[in-house]
């Protein structure tokens, strides 16, 4: 049986990982509060967004004058898809439950099935990187260490770059795989497509009995900036959806880890009182039978 | 007819205003400013940078609006800006520290690169500060 000192060694060491448990809890639901309100903000934009595309769609559908270009073929008529640009995007540390491993998962199916090619890898956080290294795949671009305020430099940089690839043909489809944010405590691996993008056609009805848009300059010209915007909106969601699931589940698996501590320190103490006990009583046990002698 | 205009300004950062508005004015990317009545024809342009004014209750006010596409409707101008900013949110000290920053850059710029990111930093910063009636502002 241990001794009693190091049972007592034991609590202080548990006793200490629980403090540091427990700030880092803290930290998790200050950042994941962080994380939220910037998502929270972003929402009416990113509505605004998807009406403003839905309406250029709908009218372009709608005239049979409008000559298509390449950006308006990402709405109205996806090519076929050969070859794919994907960004994975996971957290930069560890200590946050499953959540690294599940995405991993995800983006693991999603490279075995995917029949196309994956001719660009993007990679958000160091366990993406870990997870491109073990898949032997070659990111073309790594991002780390990004704080909130860094997202809308990185998906300016992946839309832009993306949006010129799909109109040179060098890709025909943007895919993200991420952890989509449920709630504070539950995150869902999601794989989606950012574009080409499906118009909702039930949208489209509704303005239909609008008088339809001008586009100024001129339709192409119009779309094609409005593409880049776009998927640098639902681009820079993800990113927020993601950090907002990783301090989510960071807080999570913290609370467990501390209440875990918890138990393990009363269950300690009661061993230790236990054996306190014992000596105590073997002692008087010993008085008692030497006092007899 | 409608009679006014719902004028909407939203950033990826915040909602920035939201009002009924009686005429809007705004720079468009490509052909100068765009002006807005009630019952004007749906529109959809790209925005320019600069500044943006409507009239409520007979007063003029500006807000300042980078880039972005504006959605012009007979009762609604929704805009959606890259950045934007009210009035109240203008910080004058770092739009005139961003502005000689930028004036520092612009005399160190080598490549064309740099100078075309230095002058469009002067420009924003100039903006800023014409929105706010500051002297510098002016000669913009």
């Amino acid at each position: 049986m241990a001794s009693l000192q190091d049972i007592r060694r034991r609590i202080r060491s548990v006793k200490n990982t629980q403090q540091v448990t427990k700030a880092m809890k803290m930290i998790s639901a200050v950042k994941l509060r962080k994380s939220q309100e910037r998502l929270v903000a972003l929402r009416p934009y990113a509505g605004k967004m998807l009406e403003v595309v839905r309406r250029v769609v709908g009218r372009i559908r709608g005239d049979v004058e409008i000559q298509p270009g390449p950006a308006a073929q990402a709405f109205l008529s996806p090519r076929e898809e050969k070859r794919i640009r994907m960004v994975f995007v996971a957290s930069d540390k560890g200590l946050c439950g499953g959540f690294n491993a599940n995405v991993a998962k995800a983006a693991t199916a999603f490279v075995k099935e995917c029949t196309s090619e994956i001719v660009h890898l993007d990679v958000v956080g160091k366990r993406a990187v870990e997870w491109a290294k073990k898949q032997k795949l070659t990111p073309a671009k790594e991002y780390l260490n990004i704080p909130l305020v860094g997202f809308q430099r990185v998906v300016t940089e992946i839309s832009e770059s993306a949006a010129a690839q799909y109109h040179a043909g060098e890709i025909d489809a943007l895919y993200i795989v991420y952890n989509y944010f449920n709630s504070a405590v539950a995150q869902t691996p999601t794989v989606t497509r950012v574009f080409p993008m499906e118009v909702d056609r039930r949208g489209e009805d509704r303005n239909a009995t609008e008088v339809s848009h001008l586009l100024e300059p001129d339709p192409n010209t119009v779309l094609e900036t409005l593409l880049p915007r776009f998927v640098e909106t639902e681009l820079l969601r993800n990113l927020l959806e993601s950090s907002a699931s990783e301090h989510g589940a960071r807080m999570a698996a913290m609370d467990k880890a501390s209440s875990n501590a918890g138990e393990m320190i009363s269950k300690l103490t009661l061993t230790m009182n236990k054996i306190r006990q014992a000596g105590i009583t073997n002692q008087i046990i010993e008085i008692v039978s030497g006092a007899n002698a | 007819m409608a009679q006014s205009i719902k004028l909407e300004v939203v950033t990826p950062e915040r909602p920035v205003f939201s009002a009924e508005v009686a005429e809007v004015q705004f720079p468009t990317a490509t052909r100068g400013y765009y002006g807005v009545l009630p019952g004007h024809t749906p529109v959809m342009t790209e925005v320019g940078d600069g500044l943006l004014y409507y009239i409520q209750e007979g007063q003029k006010h500006w807000l300042t609006v980078f880039g972005g596409f504006a959605e012009v409707g007979p009762d609604r101008v929704t805009v959606l800006a890259r950045e934007s900013e009210t009035m109240d949110m203008l910080d004058l000290e770092r739009a005139e520290a961003s502005r000689q920053r930028a004036l520092k850059l612009l005399k160190e710029a080598v490549t064309e690169k740099d100078l075309a990111n230095a002058q469009a930093k002067l420009d924003a910063s100039l903006i800023r500060l014409q929105a706010a009636g500051h002297p510098a502002g002016h000669g913009f």
